[in-house]
């Protein structure tokens, strides 16, 4: 099953953050791509919300860009920089702890 | 893959689809493509991959989110606002190089004008600031006033400084200057005098009290030894190029042999005194002598009190009437003999008093008697301070009515901004934006203005400014000032303009707003309400330039050569040959020996000693302060001054060296009636060994004639009494000449000079030029006046000047009409004047009486003034008037004389 984008939007971040982290060099549709593999298809990123996200996360400085040609395309690829690296782990601890807390609070137990 | 013919579709249909950011378009073409491709691995053709991509994005209204989402992010960044407000900025600022172009040079001159100003005013305020001790430091005043005398002088008996640091524990220093004028100076071994005018005697505690640096010597006892002196570096570089002036020997007026114990650096310019040379108050030279003096009563000693850390100046000021009755009242009892206290004495309304002056306050807060170099004054860095806000607000005026008046020609821009959902915030922003370039591109101007006009100022001035270009605070205060003026003239036109509804502006109504200018007709009264002051002003004070050159002085001032210094022909029988001798030659009529001069100046020494009529007993009621000149048999003759009645000096009564000549103006203060000659006058002639006047040395001179007053003085001052005694006095040689060729006066005088005193310098002067001298600072004042007169209505006419384009250009349609219709240039012309004319008129009935109160107050000053009338208010307001309609005219002209055909035919 898809996750609903409501319950996305708030680690929208962190999973490009890690994406990149992981992989490197990586075009836009490729981490669509990256993503949809990992979560084996229950996440599907919207291309209206990956972008605003990548131009936000480079306009903070985490990110940098750089342009190659493809025949008759331009394929602009996304990588961290050293900012954005250690923001990337930050982000993921973080995202743990939150998992952590929420299932005390939603009295889970997660296996 | 996808073939190119496939790529170009998608790029086609996507910019369609209305993606066309360039960023993002791109980005999503190559994620269309990569995602295309994918679809037809898998086994889609290529129209259903596409189409099954583009669903994925949510079709054309998810593309356009996507793309508007991201356009916001990038534009929140505040580097792409300003850039982008710049942009727009530089576009206005050239499509619109007419009006860009005046507000540009009227807020440059405006600045330039402001920074030379603020520069003097800062400079002025600043005096003698380099004293590390200014705080502490004050200078001793006194006031007297007795009979019908009232002096103010910032002078003080020899004991005054020492007796009161005796006296009062605040005080931890104290030191004298005696100022002798000029003397001639050269090294012991030179042959050559040259005559130097800042030689100042003075006490071993100045370098304790005044921050000079010395750089050789000791300080501390540099002046304590007698006939030792201390010089400044220009000085020791002048007398001694190439070597220490440290143990070398200098010869004052031929005759005093001083050594070099001290080298100091020079004085700076802000200082209320500027001493090339300090001599030692030691010794038994004269001036040193009268410093040893006990008398109280003989104020000849400009005496500074250093006050030790937190000591009260006002407090201290509070014991000085115990110290006048302490030191100075016996001296007067013992003088008038008789039963004199100080109580009586202040009960009929006489005073005798001591005031301190702060260092910091004499430049430009003190004109008293003996100031030791002529001083600044207050208000005129009010009146400068004013100008200068004046013309940097008539500057921003422009601005602003420049702006407000383009205002229609930008309503349609602000209203397709709004409509596109600009806010009135941003628009406020833009308009503030463009107008702080506006001032930073004519601030740049205007320091390189000011910096080329600098010299020109200083040279009017008599200062030497400089702008601070290695000063960062100077910088700041730039930037400061310039954001503040941008914000400032561009804050009402960004309201303004920000306020325009949409609806209206689209419609085209706002050109009706442009007929309600009233805050801009109230600006331009106000740019010439200033500009007619100033111009009053100006007119003002050359009238009575005017005035005082052509006044009857009761001298003849024309054609007199003054030969100064002529002591240095000493021993005294030569200067009477050198009067013979020029007299020899053609041309040199008249010629006169004497200690003082009808006009003042370095070399006019004044004086004031008490006299009273003979017979009476001297009582503070009766004496009578008295100029006492010492001149020759010829004085009168040659400097053309009028007997009213009895005779001049004459070789022929010996008794002559006991008689003396009043002026007008001391017969009624003498009580001399109406037939004074023969009568006496008496002073006394001598001190007892504790400095007080000797009652019993008296004597009394016979009045042998009255001459007509003369003017000895500035026209400040009233005719004071003034006596001439028959002297012997070889302060300058006076020569009345017939020639028109005054070079070869001055090359036979100076032939004659050159044989009698070989080796002294030969300095002359003519007295209609010393005379004009001593209205130096009202010259310097009146020709401020005109240049600032000049820039506030060069600015304010540039103003108007783009205004009644504005004006001409909204109302083309208007012109083609009326002239369509039989108006003829002339009438257009008149019509178009009529309106700015009118507020001439209102500007003109404003400013006069205002200027009328400031000519009065300024003429106040002056005993002897000319009327300013009102055909002086007329010319000023006409001159506004026509320098006004010229720069409308060329406007209404070219509005005038265009052919309606092409104002009309667009419509």
């Amino acid at each position: 099953m898809t996750h609903s984008s409501e319950l996305l939007k708030g680690t929208l971040q962190t999973i490009v953050l890690k994406v990149l982290k992981d992989h490197g060099k990586t075009y836009g549709y490729e981490i669509t791509q990256r993503v949809k593999e990992l979560s084996e298809g229950s996440i599907v990123l919207t291309e209206g919300a990956l972008y605003p996200t990548l131009h936000k996360l480079e306009a903070e400085g985490l990110l940098k860009t750089e342009r190659v040609m493809i025949g008759k395309r331009v394929r602009k690829y996304y990588m961290l920089t050293p900012l954005g690296k250690s923001e990337a782990e930050e982000r993921v601890l973080e995202f743990v702890d939150f998992i952590k807390t929420m299932s005390t609070v939603l009295q889970v137990q997660l296996s | 893959m996808l073939t190119n013919e496939d790529i170009n579709y998608i790029i086609k249909d996507l910019n369609y689809r209305g993606i066309v950011a360039e960023d993002i378009q791109e980005e999503l073409i190559d994620h269309v493509c990569s995602a295309v491709e994918t679809e037809i691995n898998n086994g889609e053709k290529f129209i259903d991959a596409y189409y099954k991509v583009l669903k994925s994005f949510g079709h054309t209204g998810g593309l356009r989110e996507t793309q508007k989402k991201s356009i916001q992010l990038q534009n929140q960044k505040a580097k792409n606002m300003i850039k982008n407000h710049l942009t727009i900025a530089w576009r206005n600022f050239r499509k619109q190089s007419f009006y860009s172009f005046i507000n540009v040079a009227g807020l440059a001159v405006g600045i330039a004008a402001c920074l030379v100003i603020v520069l003097f005013i800062v400079d002025e305020l600043n005096y003698d600031a380099y004293n590390t001790k200014a705080n502490r430091i004050y200078r001793l005043n006194e006031e007297i006033k007795f009979g019908g005398n009232h002096v103010l002088i910032c002078q003080s008996g020899a004991p005054a400084g020492s007796s009161m640091l005796q006296d009062y524990p605040e005080i931890e220093a104290a030191v004298r200057f005696r100022d002798h004028g000029s003397y001639l100076v050269k090294p012991a071994n030179g042959t050559q005098n040259i005559k130097e005018s800042h030689v100042i005697w003075t006490d071993s505690s100045f370098f304790k009290i005044f921050s000079v640096d010395v750089l050789e010597g000791n300080p501390n006892t540099a002046l304590k030894e007698p006939a030792s002196m201390a010089i400044s570096r220009s000085m020791a570089l002048k007398y001694f190029p190439g070597k220490s002036a440290l143990g070398e020997s200098m010869v004052l007026d031929n005759k005093y042999h001083a050594r070099v114990t001290a080298v100091y650096e020079d004085i700076p310019p802000a200082s209320h005194f500027h001493f090339d040379f300090l001599v030692a108050l030691v010794g038994d030279w004269p001036a040193a002598k009268e410093a040893q003096s006990v008398s109280f009563l003989s104020e000849n000693f400009n005496t500074y009190l250093l006050l030790k850390q937190g000591a009260n100046a006002r407090a201290l000021e509070q014991k000085f009437p115990g110290f006048i009755k302490k030191y100075f009242a016996p001296q007067i009892a013992s003088a008038l003999g008789n039963d004199f206290t100080m109580e009586k004495f202040t009960s009929n309304g006489n005073k005798w008093e001591i005031t301190l002056t702060p260092l910091q306050d004499i430049h430009l807060h003190s004109d008293r008697k003996g100031e030791l170099e002529p001083n600044g004054n207050i208000t005129y860095v009010y009146l400068f301070g004013i100008i200068a806000a004046f013309i940097l607000v008539i500057a921003c005026i422009n601005f602003m009515n420049l702006s407000t008046a383009r205002s229609s020609n930008r309503a349609k821009e602000v209203g397709v901004r709004k409509v596109m959902g600009s806010l009135r915030s941003h628009l406020v922003r833009q308009f503030l934006t463009e107008s702080i370039l506006i001032t930073f591109l004519s601030f740049i101007i205007g320091i390189g203005l000011a910096y080329l006009l600098l010299p020109l100022f200083n040279n009017l001035a008599l200062k030497q400014l400089q702008l601070p270009l290695v000063n960062l605070f100077f910088y700041l205060i730039l930037a400061g000032t310039m954001l503040l003026i941008g914000l400032m003239a561009g804050l009402y036109p960004s309201f303004f303009l920000s306020a325009f509804k949409p609806v209206n502006v689209l419609k085209g109504h706002v050109a009706l707003g442009m007929k309600s200018g009233f805050i801009r007709s109230a600006l331009v009264v106000f740019q010439f309400v200033i500009s007619i002051f100033l111009i009053i002003g100006a007119i003002t004070v050359n009238r009575q330039l005017n005035f005082i050159q052509n006044k009857k002085l009761g001298f003849e001032k024309n054609q007199v050569i003054i030969v100064h210094d002529a002591y240095a022909l000493r021993p005294f029988p030569n200067v009477q040959t050198f009067k013979n001798e020029v007299l020899k030659i053609n041309h040199l009529e008249k010629g006169t020996i004497s200690g003082h001069l009808p006009v003042e100046g370095p070399d006019s020494y004044r004086n004031n000693n008490t006299y009273w009529k003979n017979g009476r007993q001297p009582t503070p009621d009766n004496l009578v302060g008295l100029q006492s000149w010492n001149v020759d048999t010829d004085y009168i003759e040659t400097m053309g001054m009028k007997i009213k009645t009895g005779r001049g000096f004459s070789t022929e009564f010996t008794s002559d060296s006991s008689a003396v000549i009043l002026n007008e103006a001391a017969i009624p203060m003498f009580s001399l009636g109406e037939n004074p000659i023969g009568q006496k006058i008496s002073t006394f002639d001598g001190n007892r060994p504790d400095g007080s006047p000797d009652p019993d040395q008296i004597r009394s001179w016979t009045v042998i004639g009255v001459i007509e007053n003369f003017h000895f003085s500035t026209m400040k001052e009233g005719i004071t009494p003034l006596g001439l005694f028959l002297n012997k006095s070889d302060g300058n040689v006076s020569f009345k000449f017939s020639s028109a060729n005054t070079e070869e006066v001055i090359q036979s005088i100076e032939k004659v000079w050159k044989r009698l005193a070989p080796g002294q310098p030969f300095q002359y002067s003519f007295l209609d030029a010393d005379f004009g001298k001593m209205y130096s600072a009202e010259q310097r004042l009146g020709k401020i006046f005109e240049v600032f007169a000049a820039l506030a209505i060069i600015i304010a006419s540039l103003g108007l000047f783009a205004l009644t384009a504005f004006t001409a250009e909204q109302r083309t349609k208007e012109i083609g009409i009326r002239k369509v219709l039989g108006a003829s240039v002339g009438g257009i012309v008149v019509l178009l004047s009529k309106e700015f004319g009118k507020l001439i008129l209102i500007a003109f009935f404003l400013a006069a009486p205002l200027a009328w109160y400031a000519v009065n107050w300024w003429l106040k000053g002056y005993t002897y003034k000319v009327e300013i009338g009102i055909p002086v208010y007329l010319l000023a307001g006409v001159g506004a008037f026509v320098v006004a309609w010229l720069t409308m005219s060329y406007q209404s002209m070219k509005a005038a004389l265009s052919n309606p055909v092409n104002s009309l035919r667009s419509e």
